[in-house]
């Protein structure tokens, strides 16, 4: 059920809520210090309008070779321990989680530097998509487009 | 070799809205020469013209990896068209 990596990471997309404590226990280890979690859930309005749920879809092959890549990267970067990193899909009511990310490191520098930088590359690279429901229909998030080099065939950050 | 051209099947995929205004998430297609991405993007715009209008805001994959317009498509390819992602 949970793929082990290298770092003994895990990167998962999946349709069921998200229980943050397994991810946690999993990235937990008796030589770090710190865990960092970011908990990203549904908002009950999107510019102002009442939002009814979301529908998140991905290209799921993709989407999950991103999330390793961006493991990858946070192993290079920063001095961290283990990566936990799980997106659900279809769709999520008011206030349910649609990412979490933990991270453990030995010191809490690496943690939270590491978490933050991998919410904001999950949110400019992996290809999720999602549609906002309103009362009066539904619209595609304005997404954000990967940046130039990712965008490059070929193109891998700096190693 | 003979100078005869080669039928290149790939496999192409719509997602978010663009699947919206495609009509169809995924399609086989067997493609009479050496296609580019862009040109394979211009194929559908041909047939369907809203389409053309997301062009700019459109990023490509070839085989899970982003993909410069300019790569040449190779039969057994998945090319999958990507509007700006919104996860998270």
């Amino acid at each position: 059920m949970t793929p082990l990596l290298a770092h003994d990471d895990i990167f998962q997309l999946v349709r069921e809520p998200i229980d943050p404590r397994p991810l946690i226990d999993h990235v937990r280890a008796p030589e770090d210090g710190a865990i960092v979690t970011f908990d990203g859930f549904v908002r009950n309005q999107s510019h102002n309008r009442p939002t009814l749920y979301l529908d998140y879809e991905a290209y799921e092959s993709m989407a999950l070779a991103k999330m390793r890549e961006i493991g990858a990267q946070l192993h290079e970067k920063y001095r961290i321990h283990r990566v936990a990193v799980i997106h659900r899909l279809g769709r999520l009511e008011i206030g349910e989680t649609s990412v979490y990310i933990a991270v453990s490191a030995p010191h809490r520098a690496a943690a939270f530097d590491a978490c933050r930088f991998a919410i904001d590359t999950l949110k400019r690279t992996v290809p999720i998509w999602k549609k906002e429901y309103f009362e009066d229909g539904a619209v595609w998030a304005d997404g954000e487009l990967p940046p130039a080099p990712l965008a490059t065939r070929g193109a891998k950050p700096a190693s | 070799m003979p100078p005869v051209a080669q039928t290149v099947r790939v496999k192409v995929l719509f997602f978010g809205r663009l699947k919206d205004v495609v009509g169809q998430a995924e399609e086989s297609l067997d493609l009479t020469d050496a296609f580019t991405i862009e040109q394979l993007f211009a194929l559908y715009s041909g047939r369907i013209p809203e389409l053309a209008k997301y062009r700019s805001s459109v990023v490509a994959s070839r085989n899970q990896e982003f993909a410069s317009w300019g790569t040449q498509l190779h039969s057994g390819d998945e090319v999958a068209f990507l509007p700006p992602v919104s996860g998270g």
